[in-house]
Parts: structure tokens; sequence; C-alpha cells
């Protein structure tokens, strides 16, 4: 199955924005208006996000993870989708050039179909020694 | 008799107060600081209901006649305080004596029955780590649950699939069945539901 490239749409921005920043905050730094009430804060996704794979956080966004709510049923598959990568792409925004010279092949295949179709395996290769 | 009306509507994170009438001005508020909790000391009776519980079984409200009894209004797929709710009544759980827990019951009834089957709901329980012998999640038709939501002050408004405003309100009903303490807003204090429950319990 293709995901779309790494963009940002406004379907992805309102879904987001309904479901997501309350907690995760606007730029996913884990400081949303409600973060403060939860027993354990929020992640900030630059640290999570990288590491995990496309399943592992469809899992999470369709089947919660402590306080979070479950996703699925109420959204589809496709919505779901758009929540993972308005989530990555949230987790490279601002990052440094640094950053983005050791994974910038890897993000380029992974915008553009999910990490098992192009590696082979669901999680992502550790990143490259210098 | 105090009323219930007046109260706040759980949006995003805040709660706002208003009346019924603008519930849907809610709809695009400012995200700022979590509101507090605001708790109510009332006394109305609440008329019987039937509704479904996790496991599909018809459940009645006045079975639970003698016990004093916590209701909760949430639904599974929010994205907003609601999971702050359902874990303050799982901490309420937890801290009850068997005793206790004897003479109470927890109930958490959705404002979404598009998505909360009993399937639903019996997952969300379990991810809970809810204790169903003394809780019970409910879900119904959208006419019966109007009526309910109504009985309880409970505004309910649907943004989209999956996505509803609605009080954010747990109730604390006596063994009589009359609604005696009310809290609307993100996180009730769950030392101040355990007192206000033990003071309604039979060596309260």
């Amino acid at each position: 199955m293709l995901l779309a490239a790494c963009g940002r749409s406004e379907r992805m921005d309102t879904l987001y924005a309904q479901r997501c920043r309350n907690c995760h905050g606007p730029n996913g730094r884990g400081d949303g208006p409600i973060a403060v009430a939860l027993p354990t804060l929020p992640p900030d996704f630059r640290d999570t996000v990288e590491r995990k794979s496309n399943p592992q956080i469809r899992r999470v966004i369709a089947g919660g993870k402590g306080l979070m709510p479950a996703f699925e049923p109420a959204l589809s598959p496709a919505e779901i989708n758009d929540m993972l990568q308005m989530v990555r792409f949230l987790s490279r925004e601002g990052r440094q050039i640094s950053w983005w010279e050791k994974f910038d092949t890897l993000v380029v295949a992974h915008c553009s179909i999910p990490w098992e179709a192009v590696l082979g395996y669901e999680d992502p290769p550790v990143e490259k020694k210098l | 008799m105090s009323s219930l009306r007046g109260w706040g509507y759980c949006q995003l994170g805040l709660v706002f107060f208003s009346n019924f009438a603008s519930l849907a001005g809610a709809a695009n508020a400012p995200h700022t600081a979590l509101k507090a909790v605001e708790r109510r000391e009332v006394k109305r009776p609440i008329d019987d209901f039937s509704l479904t519980d996790q496991n599909g079984k018809n459940f009645q409200f006045k079975s639970l006649h003698g016990k004093v009894v916590v209701v909760a209004f949430a639904y599974t797929a929010c994205p907003d305080v609601c999971p702050l709710i359902t874990a303050a009544l799982r901490r309420v759980q937890t801290h009850l004596s068997n005793d206790e827990r004897k003479n109470s019951h927890l109930l958490t009834v959705t404002t979404d029955p598009e998505i909360d089957s009993p399937m639903v709901l019996a997952g969300y329980a379990r991810r809970y780590g809810a204790e169903l012998g003394g809780w019970s999640f409910l879900t119904g038709d959208e006419a019966t649950l109007q009526s309910v939501w109504k009985n309880f002050g409970v505004g309910v408004k649907r943004k989209a699939r999956g996505l509803v405003d609605h009080t954010p309100l747990v109730a604390i009903v006596d063994r009589q069945g009359a609604l005696r303490f009310a809290y609307t807003g993100p996180s009730p204090d769950v030392k101040l539901m355990l007192r206000d429950i033990r003071s309604l319990l039979p060596d309260g």
C-alpha cells in the first residue's frame, strides 16, 4: 500500500488539531493543554517517532496506549494513515541540517512507501555511523 | 434544589460556563490551561433507565437501588478530558474497601453510541483495568441515551464521527436514587469523591 509523499495536508492538520493537539501540543512536543494533568507527560515526537516503524505507530493510534484513546473504529484506515504521516511530519520539523544528512535517504524512502515494504522488515534501520 | 443548567462543557480540554443553547459556540474555543473542576451539592431524583452493558446485557438503573452510584459521562475515542475522568474513577474503585464496594457501583455512560458498541466499551474497560463486578459501561440507542443525558443535565453535541462535545460530568447518586453530588470538569478530585461516596454509605 502506497502512502502519499511526506507533505502536510489540511485534512492532516484538522485531524491532528481535533484528536491529538490537546495532549501532544501544537508541534508534537508533548505540551498540549491537557498534558500537565496526565499521569505521564506525552513524549516529544522528535525523541521517539523516528525509532518506530509505521506499523508500530499505527498500532498506537488505532489501539491507544495508556490514557491515549483508541481511534479505531472511530477513524477510517485512511484517516489513521493521515495521523501517522502528521506524526512523522512533526517529528522532523525544525531538525538541524546534520540530522537530515544522517537520515535523508531513509526519510525519502519511508515518505514514499512504508518501511516494511522498502526494507523488508518493520523496524527502521539504525542510524548511520559517521 | 440546584439546577444543573448553566454548567460548562468540555471542549478541547476546556470548561465553558454557558447554558445548553450555547453549546455550539464552544466549538471554536481557544486553547488555554485546564479549568478547575466544579463540585455541586444537589438533591434531585434520577429517573430509572434501561441501557446495554459492555457484555451486551440489559442494564436497569433501578437494580442499583440501595447502593451509592457514581455515574460518569464519557466516550471511548474522546481526545479530551474523558480519559482523565475514567482514570479518576479507576482510582476511586481501587481505593474503596471491599465493604464499600459491596454498597456502591460505578457507571460510565457513553456520549457517543455511534462508536461505543458493547464490544468497544468492553475493550475500553479492559484498558483501564476496571473491575467489572462493580463498574458497568453502558450504551444504547440514541433516543434512550438522550433521555438519560437530559435526566442528568448532560449536554451532548456530535461534531464528527468519533468526536463529541459533552458536559464532563461525574455524578454521585445516593442509595435512594437521588443525585447528590455533581462534579463538572476535566479531572475530579479522587479524595473528594471518596469522601462524598462514603458520606452516603450506610456507615457514612
